[in-house]
């Protein structure tokens, strides 16, 4: 009964619960909802209402910030005001910048240092759309000589959500929409109307829950050498951009690259990077 | 052989030459005290290019405000002088190497794409800037790399060996053209605007676009310099060039910089954003002087 009078009349939040709320996820998060995006943030927890059976948001905020069960639902929090929107090959050149420059520039230094190690990360990396890309470029690239090389591909996320479908790496005709065709044919094993990546492109591929607020986890991510985090700082306030931007700089190696999504930009938040101009597209360069 | 190639161009009786109006409009252009009714009557002296010149002042490209320019006097009011020096310019140049000719069609299309994106770039950063380069920087993109047009008609095949070994190698294309022809497109462009007698930051531009610090006009040249590699950044690239680059550490930034021009300040990723709609620009430029050229013919 009550269970219907909530759906029929969903509660309104107030702006102060708003304050409470948006307060509580930034400082577990680092996402930063502003005042313009409360429909936003009161469109998404209307789920989570349902879903845990409370009349109002406050206590909802109550349930976060006291009930022993909050871990739990704080999880399911992240999985509701995260948007998964990704796609195999998105935004096609800087994938080929990826794939054409960076990559190349930094295996060739490798070879001739004699390490032939990679460590590359998909920070913010959603249902594992963008680090099986990364392994199935880093593959074009190598060929059969993948095999000598050590590769290791990090991809992360703050959703349990996405991370679950990740690992059952099984996708739709649509995610696959830039997919080259033989591209689809070497990597994606169709299965009913589904395609699932093929184990060698898998194994490349080592899924993890990653806060980024969890600065001290976030700092144990060392010696990268090409990180994309793409769609990501779009999450963040400025003061949040500007420390996880900075962590990011000091978890690549010298001479890595930083992805961030085509049209977003460091400018006002790091002048640490030296901005490459790719064919393209956008890279930023650690000297 | 490959020391020839030069010599061979430089030999060329028939060369293409830039009709003399347009020649004359711009050396006029370069007095201080030039006035409206001089220009337009030398640009009449053409009545062809008189005729386009004003269809292209009523595209929708250049057209302000409502109602017809019907005579070059009003166009120069409307739009200004130097822009009917920059339309003057590039129907000339247009005219001798039409976008849809050369000995590969798809060649001669991309290397307009890339000479217009560099003009309309250039007027961009100029703006950005504050250099007030007054036209020039346009002109100046328009007319940066006829050296290439000018292999790529007498020397097609070996140009396009260098393209090849541009791409392959993953080296700019000048280095490409010297490994290859034996010369640049930088000294066959230079030897074309002093043939033509062209303005001398025209000549400068020509030679040191892709090293502006032994330019004699160093700011122009630099300006023209990176306006050249955003082209190029924005796939409007002609030839092989698919290099990527620091704008921070090439040497054009740092004339700019010691020049005094606020180059800091610029944000560059916004900039670079902004230019992506750069290949609309283009189009609606080309379109605009074919639209000029289909009526031409159209009236013949």
């Amino acid at each position: 009964m009550n269970e219907l009078k909530t759906s029929e009349a969903p509660s309104l939040m107030t702006d102060e619960t708003f304050r409470l709320l948006r307060d509580f996820i930034y400082e577990h998060s680092g996402i930063y909802f502003s005042d313009a995006k409360k429909t936003q943030l009161e469109n998404r927890l209307t789920l989570r209402l349902k879903a845990t059976n409370l009349g109002d948001f406050d206590k909802y905020y109550y349930l976060l910030k006291y009930d022993p069960q909050a871990d739990r639902e704080l999880r399911c929090l992240f999985d509701s005001v995260t948007t998964n929107e990704t796609s195999f090959f998105r935004s096609p050149p800087q994938i080929q910048s990826f794939q054409e420059k960076a990559l190349p520039e930094i295996m060739a230094r490798r070879e001739e240092q004699g390490e032939k190690i990679l460590r590359l990360w998909s920070a913010g990396c959603s249902t594992g759309d963008e680090p099986y890309t990364m392994g199935i470029v880093t593959k074009e690239l190598l060929q059969e000589r993948l095999a000598q090389w050590d590769v290791k591909i990090w991809g992360s996320d703050i959703s349990e959500k996405a991370l679950k479908s990740a690992r059952a790496a099984t996708y739709s005709e649509y995610t696959l929409r830039s997919v080259p065709p033989e591209i689809k044919k070497k990597y994606f094993i169709a299965e009913r109307s589904q395609y699932r990546v093929v184990d060698e492109i898998r194994t490349l591929v080592e899924l993890q829950c990653l806060n980024f607020n969890d600065s001290k986890r976030v700092r144990l991510m060392r010696g990268f050498d090409i990180i994309f985090c793409r769609n990501v700082l779009i999450y963040f306030d400025d003061a949040a951009k500007k420390r996880f931007v900075s962590q990011l700089y000091d978890n690549l190696n010298p001479g890595g690259y930083l992805f961030i999504g085509h049209s977003e930009s460091l400018h006002n938040i790091s002048r640490a990077f030296k901005l490459v101009h790719f064919p393209g597209a956008l890279g930023y360069k650690k000297e | 052989m490959n020391d020839s190639v030069f010599d061979t161009i430089r030999d060329i009786d028939d060369l293409p030459t830039l009709p003399s109006v347009a020649m004359e409009v711009m050396s006029l252009s370069r007095k201080p005290d030039v006035s409206i009714k001089s220009i337009s009557e030398c640009i009449y002296q053409d009545p062809s290019l008189a005729a386009m010149v004003l269809k292209m002042a009523n595209s929708a490209f250049y057209r302000r405000g409502s109602g017809a320019i019907d005579t070059l006097h009003r166009a120069i009011l409307m739009i200004g002088l130097n822009e009917i020096i920059n339309i003057t310019t590039s129907v000339s140049i247009l005219s001798i190497f039409p976008p849809g000719d050369g000995q590969d069609e798809s060649v001669r299309r991309m290397f307009w794409n890339h000479c217009i994106a560099t003009g309309l770039i250039a007027r961009h950063i100029d703006k950005k800037l504050a250099m007030k380069s007054m036209g020039r920087e346009f002109v100046g993109g328009l007319l940066h790399d006829i050296g290439k047009i000018v292999l790529d008609q007498y020397f097609h095949d070996e140009f396009e060996e260098a393209r090849a070994f541009s791409i392959d190698v993953d080296c700019p294309m000048h280095e490409a053209e010297q490994e290859v022809l034996g010369t640049t497109h930088m000294e066959i462009g230079h030897f074309l605007a002093e043939k033509w007698n062209l303005p001398g930051y025209l000549a400068d531009i020509n030679l040191h676009h892709h090293h502006p610090s032994a330019a004699q006009f160093k700011d122009i040249t630099s300006l023209i310099s990176i306006a050249d590699l955003l082209a190029k950044a924005r796939e409007f690239s002609f030839g092989g060039d698919r290099m990527s680059f620091v704008l921070a550490d090439q040497e054009a930034w740092h004339i700019l910089k010691q020049m005094g021009y606020p180059v800091h300040f610029l944000d560059l990723e916004r900039f670079t954003f902004e230019i992506e709609s750069i290949g609309d620009e283009v189009k609606s430029y080309i379109g605009a002087l074919s639209e000029t050229d289909a009526r031409e013919s159209a009236n013949e």
